[in-house]
């Protein structure tokens, strides 16, 4: 509304008091007015407000949907957990059933673990025992055994020293046999010893330059029986990790072997080496009277002897020995042979 | 050579006669004294039991003893003779059947002077009681300490 100013300025034209109310009432119109445009003004405010609130309505309803769908989601969750729950208290009773029978086995295992170390220490004790009995075995033999023989042996001969005018021929032969096997016997009981000895001895590791070694026993053979011409052969720079004293009697033994059974050849050749190959294996060929492969498992039976005494002496006991020794060395031993062809005797010394 | 005494300890007279027709075979004519057991030989040296009163200074000039023997073996003789400082510097001779490796760790343990094994061939037997005589008789020195000059 607008309010004519120019009215306002005709003030002497009417009464006083009219003027007044008039202007009064243009006030309170004026005021009117402007009430009127506030309560428009309030009026616009609470629609925007009441449209503003009909939003948050629908927002709050689309978040009490969002929260009830929450909730459906949950439930089934929950039924899930608890599903899991049920699954999981199974599992554990099973594991307990599981864990329950573990523990009994676990305590028979105890149980059959004791009972086992207490058979092996039995055991044990058992072959100490055995042992004992075995050294003192050998010790008697060594000291009782002889003492006999070199009463046979002695008294033989001093019958036919102190009293020969008085035996004839055949009682000096039946003397001379018993020299003969007494001094037999002495040697078997010594190789007896000494293989029961092998089994026993303590094994000491160590390299060992085994050409140098079958050099020294060569040269000890050479030595015994310097008339002879017997050629060796060594392969050169051949080691072996293995007890030294025990190998020595492996050459001993197998060289020695050799050089007997090569007696008769003029042209005696004894070789050392090691063959090639996927398991290369020490050998000691000779070129002497050989043997025959049906005999071939005899050889390393102590005892067991392929030839009569007047063609080879021996006792029987150095293959045998070789065997023994070469078993606890980790090998294995073996031999080829033809009559009259000469043998060879092949070992390995570690099982791979 | 006769005033030195031979003691020779050993049980069995078989290998006593043997051991003495060897040492006749080697010239060897010196006295010998035989002790049948372990006892024998320590009452010997030290005058004791049979031998109370014995002047036990006269050492003999060796000891030829067996390991095997009733009562107190070799073994324990030896000792006996090695803890005695009168007899400690005696020759003593280990001349038994045996080569047992224990044997021989003990008497080399205590001193031995020898050890010889005696061979079942008596020819062989009776060499090295040859030998024995030539090194502990002939050439051998014995301590002086056993005889008063």
């Amino acid at each position: 509304m607008m309010i004519d100013t120019s009215q306002q300025q005709e003030p002497d034209r009417r009464p006083p008091q009219l003027e007044d109310t008039q202007l009064a009432l243009l006030n309170i119109l004026g005021d009117f007015d402007a009430e009127k445009t506030q309560l428009e003004q309030t009026q616009t405010a609470t629609f925007n407000i009441l449209e503003d609130f009909n939003q948050e309505k629908a927002r709050l309803e689309d978040a009490q949907r969002a929260l009830l769908n929450i909730l459906d989601d949950f439930d089934v969750e929950k039924a899930k957990v608890e599903q899991a729950n049920l699954m999981l208290q199974s599992k554990s009773a099973e594991l307990n059933v599981a864990n329950e029978e573990l523990q009994r086995a676990r305590d028979t295992l105890e149980v059959r673990v004791e009972q086992r170390t207490a058979e092996l220490q039995q055991r044990t004790s058992e072959l100490e025992a055995a042992n004992r009995e075995l050294e003192s075995f050998s010790y008697s033999v060594s000291h009782d055994l002889r003492a006999p023989l070199r009463s046979m042996d002695g008294f033989s001969l001093a019958l036919v020293e102190d009293y020969g005018d008085k035996l004839d021929d055949q009682a000096k032969e039946y003397l001379s046999y018993i020299r003969s096997s007494s001094q037999l016997m002495g040697r078997l009981i010594d190789d007896i010893l000494n293989l029961s000895r092998i089994t026993r001895a303590e094994i000491h590791l160590d390299r060992v330059d085994f050409s140098a070694l079958a050099e020294e026993v060569a040269e000890e053979l050479r030595r015994a029986q310097p008339e002879r011409r017997v050629e060796f052969v060594i392969a050169p720079h051949l080691e072996a990790l293995a007890d030294r004293n025990l190998l020595r009697l492996v050459l001993q033994n197998l060289l020695g072997n050799a050089f007997k059974f090569t007696g008769s050849r003029p042209a005696a050749r004894i070789e050392f080496g090691v063959t090639a190959g996927d398991e290369p294996a020490y050998f000691v060929r000779d070129n002497g009277v050989g043997f025959d492969m049906a005999y071939a498992n005899k050889l390393f039976k102590p005892f067991q002897r392929l030839h009569s005494d007047e063609e080879f002496s021996g006792t029987g006991v150095g293959l045998a020995s070789v065997q023994r020794i070469i078993g606890r060395l980790g090998g294995r031993v073996w031999a080829e042979g033809h009559p009259g062809e000469g043998a060879v005797f092949y070992f390995t010394l570690h099982r791979s | 050579m006769p005033d030195k005494i031979i003691l020779l300890v050993e049980d069995n007279p078989a290998d006593v006669t043997l051991t003495l027709r060897a040492m006749k075979r080697s010239n060897i004519a010196n006295e010998m004294v035989v002790a049948r057991d372990g006892v024998e030989a320590l009452d010997y040296l030290f005058g004791t039991g049979q031998y109370a009163g014995r002047d036990v200074a006269e050492l003999p000039v060796v000891v030829l003893l067996d390991l095997k023997l009733p009562k107190i073996d070799g073994i324990e003789v030896l000792r006996r003779i090695r803890a005695n400082p009168v007899t400690k510097p005696l020759p003593v001779v280990v001349l038994t059947s045996s080569r047992e490796p224990s044997d021989l760790t003990a008497c080399y343990d205590l001193a031995c002077n020898s050890y010889v094994r005696k061979p079942v061939d008596f020819n062989q037997f009776a060499e090295a009681v040859k030998q024995l005589g030539l090194y502990w008789l002939v050439l051998n020195e014995p301590a002086a300490a056993g005889k008063p000059p």
